[in-house]
């Protein structure tokens, strides 16, 4: 196989909807998704990648049989907030190298099941027992940035102003809700230089995909590229924030397989689960050089209508982030961008996607692990 | 509350020299890991039980202001590099994080067992 491809996507609501359960999200999503792949009969797949965060074991086989998806291998991935990515990336593999025809990727998370307010650190974790959680982490992301190319609060505001404009403007988004950059910093602080506003909700949803060879269909959107890594050792010797040497390395491998460079791409999906989180992930890209992602959101570059909208779905901060699951709610929007399916939001004329998922919350390490996906072309 | 047994977090040992903070050195290249080791992380090789600086530079540095069970907000917490050793996160106190660049130093640890630190030159 040369290439593989999405044939087709697929999402449940996103939200805070403890009541729902996996099984109800995991067949919404599916089902969108095989409708919008033609796939009349779960036969024709393969295999299925699933990948949740927090789900008990056999959370998708639980929600699959519902949909008449038995026998076939069900296996199920953990990677942080890149966990369906990484899902992806194995199937776009198990494709091109033969061993699955079609492969059904799914992600899901239940988190209200689990969280009443946000993610409680890991008490094996030496920083997560410390009282280290993901909004600390990310606002020392911001701090050591700030030390090494200072950091206007404004830019911190200036992604939670777009991306909820954008979320706007996307029905799915679970905060749609548009906000001014005065309202994003007087919202609470979080931690410090983080407010409210800066940071992504939890949520409950599913998000799916089928991926399978080319067949001829102008609809599926063929992957250019994939990668994949886990985090160097991050220490004393480190001068960098937090992940960026790993979304820097990750997305220079995958820039290097697509045979295109940032510049190339019309539209990108990033990891945006706090504010300071797009700006280092549109310089790891490559959008922009270090130091600049300030400039680049201020600037209107990174905007709807600018030169290369990041987060024309709401990102993170506007979708809501159901870990498992927002992966493949990335690659869904960079597929229905690239297919002109986007309505109110759609980037005009978009050829190639770049979509960044960020997975974190292990001390010593620069992440969990990151994935880049190229798509289009 | 933790209901962990084996406590991750690195240790300190106060004697008569004062606080030192505890953990292991490659003793070929000389990688220092306050996290328990059985070999050096980098070259494979055997490493020794040490004994490292309390004293340090702040790398990054943020006040938590939310719920995190265990810990009761505002709490200052810091990436400080220790001299010639490894990188831990410490608390500060107060709700003023210390900037990047500061001369910080351990001064033990908290009843819950994080470790504490002030700016260097400060009394603890
Ligand atoms: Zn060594």
């Amino acid at each position: 196989m040369s290439a593989a491809f999405v044939h087709g996507v697929g999402t449940s609501r996103f939200g805070r909807q403890p009541g729902v359960g996996a099984p109800s999200l995991v067949q919404q999503a599916v089902t969108e998704a095989l409708d919008d792949a033609g796939v009349d009969d779960v036969r024709e797949l393969d295999a299925v990648f699933a990948g949740t965060v927090f789900g008990a074991p056999g959370t998708a086989q639980r929600a699959l049989q519902l949909l008449g998806i038995t026998g076939v291998p069900i296996l199920t991935f953990e990677n942080a907030c890149a966990t369906s990515s990484t899902a992806l990336h194995e199937a776009r593999h198990a494709v091109l190298s033969g061993r699955f025809g079609r492969v059904l990727c799914l992600g899901v998370e239940t988190m209200t099941l689990h969280f009443s307010g946000p993610i409680t650190p890991e008490e094996t974790d030496a920083e997560g027992r410390a009282g280290l959680a993901l909004p600390g982490v990310y606002a020392m992301v911001a701090s050591r940035y700030e030390h090494l190319y200072g950091l206007e609060p404004k830019a911190l505001a200036a992604v939670s102003v777009k991306n909820r404009r954008h979320g706007a403007l996307n029905p799915r988004a679970q905060h749609g809700a548009e906000v001014t950059a005065e309202e994003v910093l007087a919202s609470r602080m979080v931690a410090d230089p983080l407010t409210l506003l800066q940071c992504c909700d939890i949520s409950d949803a599913a998000t799916a995909a089928v991926i399978g060879g080319e067949r001829g269909v102008g609809r599926d959107v063929r992957i250019a590229a994939s990668a994949l890594r886990s985090g160097e050792l991050w220490d004393h010797r480190s001068t960098h924030p937090w992940g960026y040497e790993l979304m820097a390395g990750v997305a220079a491998d995958a820039w290097h397989e697509a045979g295109i460079g940032p510049g190339d791409v019309d539209v990108f999906e990033v990891h945006d689960a706090f504010t300071i989180g797009e700006i280092t992930a549109t310089e790891a890209l490559g959008i922009t050089e270090p130091g600049g992602g300030c400039d680049l959101v201020l600037s209107g570059h990174t905007a709807l209508g600018g030169r290369q909208p990041v987060n024309p779905s709401g990102g993170l901060l506007s979708r809501g982030h159901p870990l498992g699951a927002t992966g493949l709610a990335q690659v869904a929007e960079a597929v229905w961008q690239l297919r002109g399916e986007a309505g109110a939001r759609q980037v005009e004329g978009a050829r190639v996607a770049a979509v960044e998922t960020m997975g974190g919350g292990t001390a010593g390490i620069d992440g969990n692990g990151c994935v880049v996906v190229v798509l289009g072309g | 509350m933790s209901t962990t047994t084996g406590d991750p977090r690195p240790r300190v040992r106060t004697g008569p020299d004062g606080v030192a903070v505890l953990g292991w050195r490659c003793t070929g290249c000389g990688y220092p890991v306050a996290q328990a080791v059985l070999r050096c992380p980098l070259c494979r090789g055997p490493v020794a039980e040490s004994a490292f600086s309390p004293e340090g530079e702040v790398w990054a540095s943020t006040c938590l202001r939310v719920r995190v069970p265990g810990h009761t907000p505002p709490y200052a917490v810091a990436y400080v590099v220790l001299d010639d050793g490894p990188r831990v996160l410490v608390h500060t106190p107060g709700d003023r994080p210390l900037p990047p660049s500061t001369r910080a130093r351990v001064t033990g640890t908290s009843g819950t067992g994080d470790l504490l630190a002030v700016p260097a030159g400060e009394e603890s």
